[in-house]
């Protein structure tokens, strides 16, 4: 009795001694490991975001994932800032099934596939309170009549002008329901090229989306309302037109080529105060104000006799459908979109008209011209209409780039028309 | 004055002069203690100094190697990049790519497809990637100042005509257009000129700039890590990177080098050898100190001990000093049962002896001196004794008074027996003369009415007895036994082995019994005459032979005494003999 209780004890003292050992031994692996279950154990869940924002817009999203983790105990949010090379990761992600559980999305007709329906979502959802938002935003983010994208900001384009140039040249400021003819004759009368300063900046790579705007102003469009042709409508007269304009006005000498190699952007040269006029989004605003400029906005000039268009920039929400925690997000986007996070956003326009009207923003003459412009955005951009778009903008671009350059813009965009057609068959 | 106390014994502690044994055991403690201390110490940190050395290099030019994969893996992507760019310039269908600025739609077209290569080409540590053609218009992301380029140290010394790759090594990155916003991020940077004669391209640069900031972050936790001074130099010996801190080479230091396969960089990390060194010195010193703590406390315990050990001895040492200065009186404290104990007992048992024994000698040396003393008393002048009762012994032979002398007569013979005090031991048979004479007198004095009988063999005659033994008896047996001198003497010698046995007895008075038990006392004070001879007696005969020997009395009151006197059978040596003569 006695033999066999000593044999126990040695018995156990090995295994102890063995288990001491192991712990010794895999004390570097396990405590790595125990890591994330102890998050899990904790609820402490790892939400991935991806924006392509950066600088200052950056950081009020990161506070913003920072108010949620508070609010949501257990939950951290990770803030992938993927800036320039957001189209590229967010493909690889997607590619790989290893994608962030929230993204910023514009590019629905490209992504919408990996992308998660969110009617349900919110529909059910009553905190959401889907009627605050300006309707119109909505559009964007719906392919095939399912809502891929939350709205979270926009803006639309307006002239960002230089007060005290305007003072200097002893011109009024332009006020809205202006025309080209008479933003032409004001570039005209600011340009004073011994100073190098100019009337208006343009850039030398445009987007083409953002031309959309002159385009439609002047009755044009890119491609057809039901996204087949381009024949007529890249090409046509008044889509040459609106764009020629810009050309010309470099050629004249009333606006300077910005962006391009060797160039400085258009936004420091108005920070600089060597251009008086810029075409932009509400992007810039914040940083012309820093910069010590008495900056003015007013509506886009429209063309003669014909209504007045804006195109507008949306960002949204997506969740990837490859996502483990797809309620969690849905919970980060409501968030995202929520009054509180919407005022940190100064960088976009609120999609709340809750929040407009608290703070008044369409009453304030330096806002007021965005939601102006917001009710001319009623055209479809042609990214949404055509699948293929991307591959026809390449030609598209090339040849407003060109136009740019002094090349005439009939027979360029003849050429892009042409080059672009076998994509579209 | 302590201090001095100190440094005194110190100094005898090490010139060897102080031989104690205190000293002798700290010696053996200490080397007990060291040997074993330093040779464990000794091998501990050499073994370990090996170890971490060896270790150290080993760290050491793994991280090296690290640095140069990880430097090579950057510079072979760069080159990775600018092949690819160049092999695509090569491909004569996209000969559209001139040296001008690009303004047709076709030329555009081109370029936007060359740039979108360009912008595939990026990675995430790609810092810039540009083509500048020799009119000035550049291919790439539009923020080159194409002006600015001269701010790349090396950009300008670059020879005019090279071919392959010329790398610009480390620089901030500072040609952006943007004047305001400088991050000046630290990059590695290529340039391939392209050499494609009949080409517009001809002359065209390809610049690629990676950022370095990981690489010199790795670099500079190398740094820190190994305190090492990181040294790369191009094959024509240009320094491309080097340790801020500055540095002087030795030839002892710890050298890792390695080249990149790249471009024949030679990357050469050098530590001081004290610094290498370091993490033993810090064992060795470690070492030493637990060493010296061991020596101190090995010294403190072997002082203590010895001291301890030796403080008794030294106790024991003190006492006999003061014993062999007189005191015996000193007796040694017993510390302890073991051996420095039981010799602290003999020591102390051995000074109550030798007190005893010297108590003794000195009570016999004094009682001499007594005996000599009173013996120079009676010696004094008997010259004008004898001379005088020789002239009255002559006078009264003259008158012819024949009695008187004969009593003058035997008076001188018992007189001279008495005063010769030159030996100390006589012949039996000259003492029983003189007892003889001593009678002859008695008989003249009180006529024959006493009978005495000698019965004492020849041959024993020669034998030797203490001088003026036997008459103070007889003087007490005519002054206290008999009365008007009648009475019975009787006198005999026998041998009883090597021992002679002499009786003496008479029928005289006897003595009392009381004044029997006093009759060897010393403390009795003298009264009257009687009992100093017996006692005198007895003395004489121990202090010639010992306190075994002596006098016996039996006596019965009425009847008379018997005095028994037992001594050493003892003759007369040659020697004494001629000094009688």
């Amino acid at each position: 009795m006695k033999k066999k209780m000593s044999w126990i004890a040695l018995v156990s003292v090995m295994t102890l001694m063995a288990s001491l050992l192991a712990a010794c031994g895999g004390s570097g692996g396990t405590g790595a490991s125990k890591e994330p279950d102890g998050n899990a154990s904790g609820a402490a869940t790892t939400l991935r975001f991806a924006t392509w924002d950066t600088g200052d817009a950056l950081k009020i999203e990161q506070e913003i994932a920072k108010k949620f983790e508070e609010s949501h105990p257990g939950t951290k949010v990770q803030v992938e800032a993927y800036a320039d090379g957001f189209d590229q990761k967010l493909a690889a992600g997607f590619g790989a099934a290893n994608p962030p559980d929230v993204m910023y999305m514009w590019d629905f007709p490209t992504y919408h596939q990996s992308l998660e329906p969110l009617d349900d979502y919110a529909s059910k959802d009553k905190d959401l309170n889907i009627d605050d938002f300006y309707q119109g935003l909505f559009n964007y983010g719906k392919m095939d009549n399912k809502l891929y994208g939350i709205p979270a900001g926009f803006t639309t384009r307006v002239v960002y002008y230089n007060k005290k140039m305007f003072d200097d040249a002893g011109l009024a400021y332009p006020s809205d329901g202006w025309t080209w003819g008479e933003f032409q004759e004001m570039a005209q009368k600011l340009t004073d090229k011994s100073k190098k300063q100019y009337g208006f900046g343009v850039r030398a790579e445009n987007d083409t989306y953002d031309l959309q705007g002159f385009v439609w102003s002047n009755g044009g469009s890119f491609i057809s309302e039901d996204g087949t042709t381009i024949e007529g409508y890249m090409n046509s007269k008044e889509t040459a037109e609106a764009i020629q304009m810009l050309g010309d006005m470099l050629k004249n000498g009333s606006a300077v080529l910005t962006g391009g190699k060797g160039q400085q952007s258009g936004e420091d040269i108005f920070k600089a105060g060597k251009i008086a006029m810029w075409e932009s989004g509400i992007w810039p605003l914040e940083s012309f104000r820093d910069a010590g400029i008495d900056v003015g906005t007013v509506e886009m000039p429209a063309f003669p006799g014909k209504p007045l268009k804006g195109v507008l920039a949306e960002s949204a929400l997506s969740i990837a459908k490859d996502s483990k925690n797809k309620d969690l997000a849905w919970e980060f986007i409501k968030y995202y979109v929520s009054d509180e996070a919407i005022k940190m956003r100064v960088a976009d326009l609120p999609v709340r008209v809750s929040v407009v009207n608290e703070l008044k923003k369409d009453q304030d003459p330096l806002y007021k011209p965005y939601y102006t412009m917001l009710e001319r955005s009623d055209n479809t951009p042609a990214f949404l209409l055509n699948p293929k778009w991307n591959e026809v903008n390449r030609q598209l671009s090339a040849a407003v780039e060109s136009i740019m350059f002094g090349s005439d813009a009939g027979e360029v965009l003849n050429q892009a028309v042409k080059d672009s057609e076998r994509y579209l068959k | 004055m302590n201090l001095q106390g100190i440094k005194d014994r110190v100094g005898r502690l090490f010139t060897g002069t102080y031989h104690s044994i205190r000293t002798k055991l700290l010696i053996c403690f200490l080397i007990v203690t060291l040997i074993p201390l330093f040779s464990l110490g000794g091998l501990s940190y050499y073994q370990s100094a090996k170890v971490i050395n060896s270790q150290f290099g080993k760290y050491g030019d793994n991280a090296v190697a690290q640095l140069e994969q990880q430097t090579s893996s950057a510079l072979g992507r760069m080159k990775q990049t600018a092949e690819t760019i160049y092999s695509y310039l090569l491909d004569p269908s996209h000969s559209g790519i001139g040296a001008g600025t690009p303004s047709t739609y076709g030329d555009i077209m081109e370029k936007n497809d060359f740039e979108s290569l360009l912008k595939s080409l990026r990675t995430q540590l790609t810092a810039g990637i540009y083509i500048i053609t020799t009119s000035g218009y550049y291919y790439g992301e539009n923020n080159l100042d194409v002006n600015k380029l001269g701010n790349i140290p090396m950009w300008s010394t670059k020879p005019k005509a090279y071919a392959g790759t010329y790398w610009l090594g480390f620089y901030k990155q500072d040609h952006s257009i943007k004047s305001s916003d400088s991050d000046n991020v630290p990059v590695i940077g290529l340039a391939v000129p392209i050499h494609h004669p009949d080409k517009a391209q001809d002359g065209s640069i390809i610049l690629i700039e990676e950022s370095a900031e990981e690489l010199l972050r790795s670099y500079a936790k190398f740094e820190a890590d190994t305190h090492a001074h990181l040294l790369i130099t191009s094959p024509d010996g240009t320094v491309v990177y080097e340790t801020d801190a500055p540095y002087t080479p030795h030839d002892n230091d710890v050298t890792w080098s390695r080249t990149l396969g790249v471009n024949q960089w030679t990357m050469e990390a050098r530590v001081p050898a004290k610094a290498f060194y370091q993490s033993s010195g810090v064992i060795r010193a470690n070492t030493m100190v637990v060493a010296i703590v061991s020596c101190l406390l090995a010294f403190g315990i072997a002082y203590l001990f010895s001291s301890r050990f030796t403080s008794r001895i030294r106790t024991l040492k003190d006492s006999m000093q003061k014993v062999s200065f007189g005191k015996l009186d000193t007796r040694t404290p017993i510390e302890g049962r073991d051996e420095l104990g039981s010799l602290d007992m003999s020591f102390n048992r051995m000074v109550t002896g030798v007190q005893t024994l010297i108590g003794e000698v000195e009570q016999s040396e004094r009682l001499k001196k007594e005996a000599e003393l009173r013996a120079f008393h009676y010696q004094i002048n008997p010259h004008l004794l004898f001379n005088t009762l020789n002239s009255i012994q002559w006078k009264a032979r003259l008158e012819g008074a024949e009695d008187i002398r004969q009593m003058l007569y035997h008076l001188t013979m018992v007189l001279e027996g008495n005063l010769d005090i030159s030996q100390e031991l006589v012949t039996l048979n000259r003492e029983l003369r003189m007892i003889g004479h001593f009678l002859k007198i008695q008989e003249i004095r009180y006529g024959e009415v006493f009978r005495y009988e000698l019965d004492c063999d020849e041959a024993l005659l020669p034998y030797l007895i203490p001088r003026m033994t036997l008459q103070p008896l007889f003087e007490n047996i005519f002054f206290h036994a008999f009365t008007d001198g009648q009475g019975e003497i009787h006198v005999k010698v026998e041998e009883d082995h090597d021992e002679l046995v002499l009786t003496l007895r008479d029928n005289g008075a006897g003595i009392k019994e009381e004044k029997l038990a006093q009759l060897f006392s010393p403390e009795m004070k003298r009264k009257g005459r009687g009992g100093l001879g017996v006692r005198n007696a007895d003395q004489k005969f121990k202090l010639h032979f010992g306190p075994l020997y002596g006098l016996k009395v039996h006596s019965i009151k009425g009847e008379g005494t018997t005095i028994t006197i037992r001594w050493p059978k003892k003759e007369e040596s040659f020697d004494d003999e001629s000094r009688v003569h």
